[in-house]
């Protein structure tokens, strides 16, 4: 069927008219900020991530500093130094590790150390200041000999200035200058120290690197796309697994797998607080319908047909959603600069602005949350009888449940597996969600259906008023205590799993990691710990290894059921050989060798076995450097990692390991005295690095703190949907209140009685809501400490004062909101029309 | 062309089901209304009177007989084809006013012409509002206006379109008598002045005596 441009152009005039007029009503305002809501909470994520994305293209080559680097755990191989000559590729040498420094008043820090050559960096460019956060100047060679640049976090925590002086391995450096940015530094959240930079040339006489030191070597390239593709080509074929290549296509994966991970994380606060949103615009929409049906039966009595009718409503809603994805994204930009300032940094110096992209995703969510939570009430006004124009009592068609259910669920879904960009985790979100919300819903009406047995004088308005509108009340509280979980979750219960963790830790657990202790090290280092008074003193040798087969098939080509059998099985990882058994891991199957091997065994900790699906008798082949070294498992074992003991996931027999080029690690208690011990074991150990695990842990947290502070950001979108269904539901029972009110005002009652009588219905609700959100949260907290974690839950009572207080206000201030039109009628007004 | 017979009704039957049993509401009624005729319905609450004039208007079907309004046969017709029907021709006043209350007073007289897609809507709409006397309440809404004048804004809609027929249902019922009559004064001058034919259901006998001709319902028959 065509329909003429003219009718076409009345429908328009038509569905402008009613909206321009009936966009001050209340149901109207409650759709336009549900859907405001949900896309500004969908776009502010969208226009992060985007501009993400966008730093991530516009930095590809300089996020290496180079256009290829080869990596690799021992220096790298004088024939990749050729062939790259060969092709006249520009070189330049970058080898990382980390380190400790001492400052002349004695202070230790942890530094993750970069040695430059003058070349650095082929692409992009180093900045460099000579105060803090002062004027920025681009580096132009590698620092000068015997001075370092350092990362401002190391100047404030060392409290250095430029031209002071460091201890640092053998020698000592002066600080020349700043690092104000740095084109390929590790800005992802895992970066635990601060950047030191030195020149390559400073780093023999450093007496910092020794074999098996925990270092990584680069070699940066840069040149001409034919001279690359055919170096990468020669390299593909030719070099050992040691040897990574990382060009500029593949990018960063840890960059990229960190902003997978906050798009999904942030995706998932956003999905709720749109879920919530979409219960209120189905709400409203039930309002909206109800008017439309006397206007869709007028305009049929005037001889409107059916599909004008269902246009002049599509039109409508079609206006609606751009006006509210016009403001949602404008919102949804201006939100997004607060989830910049929390995280951007992780991703890169200075974000660019975001592209239109998402801009079409918020249109989408406000075309799916209208089509699916608006539409099947609105459809109605067509299905009106036209005789309930002259008889008002005539049954009115109620819209398909199955049809209103399965469209929510369907656009639901849809705005999910958008979100998530996953469609397996987004449909598992939706079915989770449905759940949460369900389970919420029976809980309310199950405390609704208590509370009204309760005899009270001072609540007894509003008891009544649960006991007139059950289900109404148990969804309100459902969705607002939807949002208040999320929020306790995110804050007290974190706390509280975080304070019991910390609890478990004994007070004499390790807390220093020593690495990098060289062989012939091992027999003073020992020394030094004991005349310290220090308990333990085993020191576990630490081979890089990288594990090349299992049962003679090559890692490359096993498909692993786990992904971080995958992970595992790609990195660089660290062996350890052992003769005695350990006394704090425990043999789960399979036995423990002997002294009289003649081939190597290994003994691989049971989560690893699983991860990478090996059992006692399979053979593991690895690669130590240019050697192989296989054997068979002969057990597998239990570790307990949460005691900071050193531990490996993968131990074998001295019998083929212990000539192989190794360093030692060890955890220590230190009673007292950590700084003095500090500057004492790098005086004295100069190559030696004291990880201080308390400071690690400090900032391991920190990162947790923000990241959750990123996501608690975006579920004040879900607190502020929670409050609009609240507004919604009292709208939806809005013309009964003002017919009670007229009633009892005019038999004598007070407008304070009435707003009294308000104020303890929704403190009540409230109160209600905050307990179940906070027995909920508090439940989650018991299961994750108990049965997850396997720790002791601690009571804490805190959560349900702030819950329930929270409740109330929130609850206490939407309703009065939405109910104050009913206390400021003129109860004749109420009586004579049909408000 | 004008045509000489408005409404042809025979042996109109209508009955609902309920739970217990077959409730019939209208039974074999037959109604001829000629060209500007003016017909009253009249009858006790619940005699059909309603029902009636919803079956003649097309607003209702019937279980049973025909109904041929301005030579449609709207007993073959769906929802659709009697709206089309009524789109331009067929005009309505009823008790309850029923103007939109999201549009102005002009906005809901413009209405049925937009719908018959008629040009100059907005002039003709300000004209037919001037000819009540409503000038100077173009851009109020229904809840600005008294009951009086939301029903003098429904009697402008209703002949807006110069309509050849006009039901009206209990177009006095809500209003007090000085302005009931002003209504029915008004609404019999822009009938005449149109040659519209009108159907008229209403209680008050003083009224049913200006029309031409008087059907008594009783139980859903003509007496």
């Amino acid at each position: 069927m065509t329909v003429s441009a003219s009718a076409l152009r009345r429908d328009f005039g038509l569905a402008w008219r009613q909206l321009r007029r009936e966009f001050r009503l209340s149901e109207y305002l409650v759709l336009i900020f549900a859907l405001v809501l949900s896309v500004a909470a969908v776009t502010s994520v969208s226009f992060f991530a985007n501009r993400v994305e966008r730093a991530m293209a516009a930095q590809a080559a300089t996020l290496l500093a180079a256009d290829a680097v080869v990596s690799s755990p021992k220096p790298i191989d004088d024939e990749i130094y050729e062939r790259a000559a060969a092709e006249a590729l520009k070189v330049t040498e970058v080898t990382e590790f980390p380190s400790v420094v001492l400052t002349e008043e004695g202070e230790t820090g942890l530094v993750s150390v970069k040695a430059v050559g003058s070349a650095y960096p082929l692409r992009g460019e180093l900045k460099l200041t000579q105060q803090l956060y002062g004027a920025e100047q681009v580096a132009t060679d590698a620092p000068g000999s015997g001075t370092v640049w350092i990362d401002p976090r190391l100047a404030g925590r060392l409290q250095v200035q430029v031209g002071d002086q460091l201890v640092f391995g053998n020698s000592e450096v002066t600080i020349a200058a700043f690092i104000a940015f740095e084109p390929d530094g590790s800005v992802d959240a895992f970066q635990l120290a601060p950047r030191l930079m030195i020149n390559q040339s400073d780093l023999s006489g450093s007496g910092l690197l020794g074999e098996g030191s925990r270092a990584r070597y680069h070699l940066l390239m840069a040149g001409e796309e034919s001279q690359l593709e055919s170096f990468v080509e020669w390299f593909d074929n030719s070099t050992d697994a040691n040897m990574r290549l990382q060009t500029v296509e593949e990018g960063r994966p840890a960059v990229r797998s960190a902003l997978v991970n906050a798009r999904r994380f942030l995706g998932l606060a956003a999905a709720v607080a749109v879920l919530l949103s979409a219960a209120a615009v189905a709400l409203a929409a039930r309002q909206i319908a109800e008017r439309d049906m006397n206007t869709g039966s007028l305009m049929r009595t005037f001889g409107a047909s059916g599909a004008t009718v269902l246009r002049v409503v599509l039109i409508r809603l079609g206006l609606i959603a751009l006006l509210a994805t016009v403001v949602g994204c404008i919102t949804g930009y201006l939100a997004q600069f607060g989830l910049s300032a929390l995280l951007g940094q992780w991703f890169a110096a200075e974000l660019p602005s975001p592209s239109a992209t998402p801009l079409f995703g918020g249109l989408m969510c406000a075309v799916l949350a209208l089509i699916g939570f608006c539409l099947p009430s609105l459809v109605r006004a067509i299905d009106t009888p036209v005789l309930q124009v002259l008889r008002r009592d005539m049954p009115v068609a109620k819209p398909s449940t199955l049809l209103a259910v399965s469209s929510a669920l369907a656009a639901l879904g849809l705005l999910l597996v958008w979100l998530t960009r996953d469609w397996k985790l987004g449909l598992l979100l939706l079915v989770g969600m449905l759940l949460v919300l369900g389970i919420l819903l029976i809980v309310s009406r199950f405390l609704v259906g208590l509370s009204v047995r309760v005899k009270s004088g001072y609540l007894r308005r509003a008891l009544e008023s649960l006991r007139r509108r059950p289900d109404s009340v148990s969804l309100q509280i459902a969705a607002f205590s939807t949002g208040l979980l999320a929020i306790l979750l995110l804050t007290i219960v974190r706390n509280d799993v975080l304070g019991a963790w910390q609890r478990q830790i004994p007070n004499d657990a390790p807390n220093f990691f020593l690495i990098n202790i060289q062989p012939d090290e091992v027999p003073d280092v020992k020394a030094f710990l004991a005349q310290r008074g220090v308990q333990n003193d085993t020191l576990y040798p630490m081979i890089r290894a990288r594990l090349e087969s299992i049962n003679g098939e090559p890692v490359a080509d096993i498909e692993f059921n786990d992904r971080s059998g995958e992970h595992f099985a790609e990195r660089d990882f660290n062996l350890s050989y052992l003769q005695e058994q350990r006394q704090d891991n425990k043999i789960l199957s399979g036995e423990w060798w002997g002294s009289d091997v003649d081939s190597p065994l290994f003994s691989v900790e049971e989560d690893f076995a699983s991860d990478i699906g090996v059992d006692i008798g399979d053979e593991l082949q690895f690669r130590i450097a240019d050697k192989v070294v296989t054997g068979e498992i002969s057990n597998l074992r239990e570790v307990d990692w949460e005691s900071f003991a050193v531990n490996f996931f993968v131990v074998g027999t001295p019998f083929g390991l212990d000539d192989k080029p190794a360093s030692f690690v060890s955890s220590v208690y230190v009673p007292d005295g950590q700084g003095e011990f500090v500057r004492d074991l790098v005086t004295e150990f100069s190559g030696v690095t004291a990880l201080e695990i308390g400071t690690m842990l400090k900032r391991v947290t920190g990162i947790i703190d923000r990241a959750a502070l990123a996501v608690q950001y975006v579920f004040m979108f879900t607190m502020l949907a929670g409050l609009l269904v609240l507004w919604a539901s009292v709208l939806a029972s809005r013309r009964e209140r003002f017919r009670e009110a007229a009633i009892l005002r005019t038999l004598g009652a007070s407008r304070n009685y009435l707003a009294s009588s308000t104020t303890r219905e929704f403190a009540l609700i409230g109160s209600l809501a905050g307990l179940i959100a906070s027995s909920v949260a508090a439940l989650i907290g018991w299961v994750v400490i108990e049965h997850v974690m396997e720790l002791s839950y601690e009571f804490n009572w805190w959560l349900w004062v702030i819950g329930i207080l929270a409740g109330m206000a929130g609850v206490l201030i939407a309703g009065k909101l939405a109910t104050r039109p009913v206390l400021n009628q003129l109860p004749i007004a109420v009586l004579q029309s049909q408000v | 062309m004008i045509a000489a017979q408005i409404i042809a009704a025979r042996g109109v039957c209508k009955s609902v089901s309920t739970e217990e049993a077959e409730l019939s509401i209208l039974e074999n009624v037959n109604v001829d209304l000629a060209a500007g005729e003016v017909l009253a319905i009249v009858g006790p609450s619940g005699s059909g009177k309603s029902t009636l004039l919803g079956v003649l208007a097309g607003l209702d079907s019937a279980t049973s007989g025909s109904v041929m309004l301005l030579d449609q046969p709207l007993h073959e017709l769906d929802e659709d084809g009697r709206a089309a029907v009524r789109a331009g021709s067929v005009g309505f006043v009823f008790q309850s006013f029923q103007l939109l209350p999201g549009l102005s007073a002009l906005e809901n007289v413009m209405l049925p012409l937009e719908l018959a897609n008629i040009a100059d809507a907005r002039s003709r709409a300000m004209q037919q509002l001037v000819s009540v006397g409503l000038e100077h309440r173009l851009g109020h809404l229904p809840a600005q206006l008294s009951g009086g004048e939301q029903q003098r804004v429904a009697v402008a809609r209703a002949f807006v379109s110069t309509p050849k027929v006009l039901f009206a249902d209990e177009p006095t019922g809500n209003l007090d008598r000085a302005t009931g009559d002003k209504i029915i004064d008004l609404m019999f001058e822009l009938r005449a002045e149109h040659n519209t034919a009108l159907v008229l259901v209403t209680h008050d006998q003083m009224l049913a005596a200006r029309c031409d001709r008087v059907l008594s319902m009783y139980d859903g028959e003509l007496r």
